[in-house]
């Protein structure tokens, strides 16, 4: 389940009003999200949680369900 | 004596030559795949020696191709399905990323010592005015697609995006598998090891994209590809002072439709092949040139190569200079574009290639808001009328980019420049159509597909589909006759517009 936190930071990112995002969503489902987009989205999430990321938490991530997985686990930490 | 039978001469047919691959294309690849099929076929019920039979017909393809070098590959799959066991082996990051480095270091070596090592040997000879002669390395064909292909497993692992190879029997077919070993598509082994387990059953559908992909291929490369260049592109770029600056634009045309053709013809046999023993392999290019950006170019051209340089190299060196924001990922996307054309071949004309497209992507990451500001201001955002002109600005820079990948050359670049400048001549592409007819027909025919709807394409896939299997059979003899046509054709002349 995506927290409203998570969701309006990336929608925030991506200029978009609204869009469903769900555990299962990719990046390139969402419209606006690209490669150079993402780095913007993960710099966003650091700053609005106080988190730092490592470069193979990031690689590996699948979808936005892992991201935010990722999220509960440094904020868990 | 000739036409007369003898195990020599078929010794000297099967053995290697140098110089001389076992391309899809020739009429010995076409008989010795009959003959694999039949037998993989009756192997079917058997996964084990089925799968054996192909790992042994993938090194007999590859040692035709680069002789005893079939060596060097073989220690490779060994040493990175090793590499790949340590890496899962452990749950301590800092070994996993010892065995990891420990991986890239050996690949990239490999790749280095062979590709780079004369080309660092000529830059350092230049600097100093020294005088190392350079080594006698044989390049072993297809290592820089074997390289990656391996490389992408062993990344894969460590960001446990996959669990290991079940064997290394299932590896050494991902890496060895033939076609794809020698020009790709850089397929994933996320993909392609799962699909070793199934039993190689074809739907319809399957061969009928076989037969279309092999097809197409076919008549991308030997009729347009190969005609093209040796009967007009070829002859312009060894020349381009003695002809105008109407036959040298019409050669750049000519030489981007000529790589596309090739490249694209390669990879579709490629996929074609694969999918006729049950394997499908990721696509490989999608109508490039209708990219309205040299980024979406990118996502279109060569996509196996470019989504790997993404995923493995771009994104770890964007992610480490977030901080610096769109001036990281402008560093970031020079960077990958310069390795990207230093893995196209060592030389100075890859490097400006690879330099010159990370230019056109970091140029664009800073035009993208003024652009799109200027273009909502015009009321022309995401019109037809918009999308026309990028199309065609995105083509002239691709088209200029291949003139610096097509010669080492520098003074040629300038030559064929020039002559478009200063002495273009319009009135010589009439002369073009009426004397060499054939060439004419191949661009506008090349060109025409290229840009025709994709539902085209899909249509008529759906009608090859639909044709029972003697009709697809005829429908490949053609267009193996047609082919056979074209590469047995002469040199057309071409004296009548030099001066």
């Amino acid at each position: 389940m995506i927290s409203k936190e998570l969701k309006s930071v990336i929608l925030d990112v991506l200029h978009l009003d609204d869009f469903d995002l769900h555990d299962e969503t990719i990046a390139p489902d969402v419209p606006g999200w690209d490669s150079l987009t993402h780095i913007n989205i993960i710099l966003a999430v650091e700053k609005k949680f106080s988190i730092k990321f490592k470069s193979y938490e990031v690689l590996r991530l699948k979808n936005v369900g892992d991201l935010q997985k990722l999220v509960d686990l440094k904020l868990a930490k | 004596m000739n036409g007369y039978f003898s195990f020599e001469k078929l010794k000297s047919i099967l053995t290697y030559v140098e110089n001389d691959p076992l391309i899809f294309s020739t009429s010995l690849f076409m008989i010795l795949f009959a003959g694999v099929l039949l037998i993989y076929n009756l192997l079917h019920k058997n996964k084990n020696l089925r799968i054996l039979f192909l790992i042994f017909f993938s090194l007999y393809f590859y040692y035709k191709s680069a002789g005893y070098y079939f060596g060097i590959i073989i220690l490779s799959a060994f040493a990175n399905y090793y590499i790949g066991k340590f890496i899962a082996a452990t749950e301590n990051f800092s070994i996993k990323r010892i065995w990891l480095w420990g991986g890239i270091a050996l690949n990239v070596g490999l790749l280095s010592y062979f590709k780079y090592t004369n080309f660092l040997i000529q830059i350092y000879n230049d600097i100093s005015n020294g005088t190392i002669e350079p080594l006698a390395i044989f390049l072993p064909i297809g290592i820089s697609f074997y390289t990656f292909k391996s490389l992408s497993y062993i990344f894969d692992v460590y960001l446990d995006l996959m669990p290991t190879a079940k064997s290394l029997r299932d590896f050494s077919l991902y890496v060895f598998f033939f076609p794809n070993i020698l020009a790709g598509p850089i397929d994933r082994a996320a993909d392609f090891i799962p699909q070793i387990d199934n039993e190689p059953v074809i739907s319809n559908e399957d061969l009928g994209r076989a037969v279309f992909l092999i097809s197409l291929g076919l008549i991308k490369k030997v009729v347009i590809a190969d005609y093209i260049s040796l009967n007009f592109v070829d002859r312009i770029f060894d020349y381009p002072l003695r002809y105008t600056g109407m036959e040298n634009l019409l050669a750049l045309y000519g030489y981007t439709l000529q790589v596309y053709c090739d490249f694209s013809g390669y990879s579709d046999m490629a996929i074609g092949i694969a999918l006729f023993m049950g394997f499908k392999l990721m696509d490989n290019f999608n109508s490039p040139f209708k990219a309205t950006s040299v980024a979406e170019f990118w996502r279109r051209w060569h996509i196996s190569l470019s989504k790997w340089l993404l995923d493995y190299l771009f994104k770890p060196m964007q992610f480490s200079l977030r901080q610096m924001q769109i001036f990281g990922n402008m560093i970031s996307l020079t960077t990958t574009f310069l390795i990207c054309g230093i893995w196209h071949g060592a030389g100075w004309n890859f490097i400006y290639w690879g330099l010159l497209h990370g230019i056109y992507m970091s140029v664009g990451i800073l035009l993208q808001k003024p652009k799109t500001y200027i273009y909502k201001k015009l009321k022309i955002y995401n019109t037809p009328f918009l999308k026309f002109f990028q199309v065609l600005i995105t083509f002239h820079l691709v088209v200029f980019s291949f003139l610096v990948f097509r010669t080492p050359d520098t003074q040629i670049i300038k030559d064929v420049m020039s002559q478009i400048y200063e002495f273009l001549h319009p009135e010589v592409f009439f002369q073009f159509v009426e004397e060499m007819p054939v060439v004419f027909a191949l661009f506008v025919i090349g060109y025409l597909f290229h840009f025709l709807p994709t539902v085209v394409e899909k249509t008529t896939l759906k009608m090859v589909t639909w044709l029972p299997w003697i009709g697809k059979a005829v429908l490949l003899a053609a267009v193996i006759w047609i082919a056979a046509q074209f590469k047995s054709a002469d040199i057309q002349p071409f004296i009548y517009f030099q001066f």
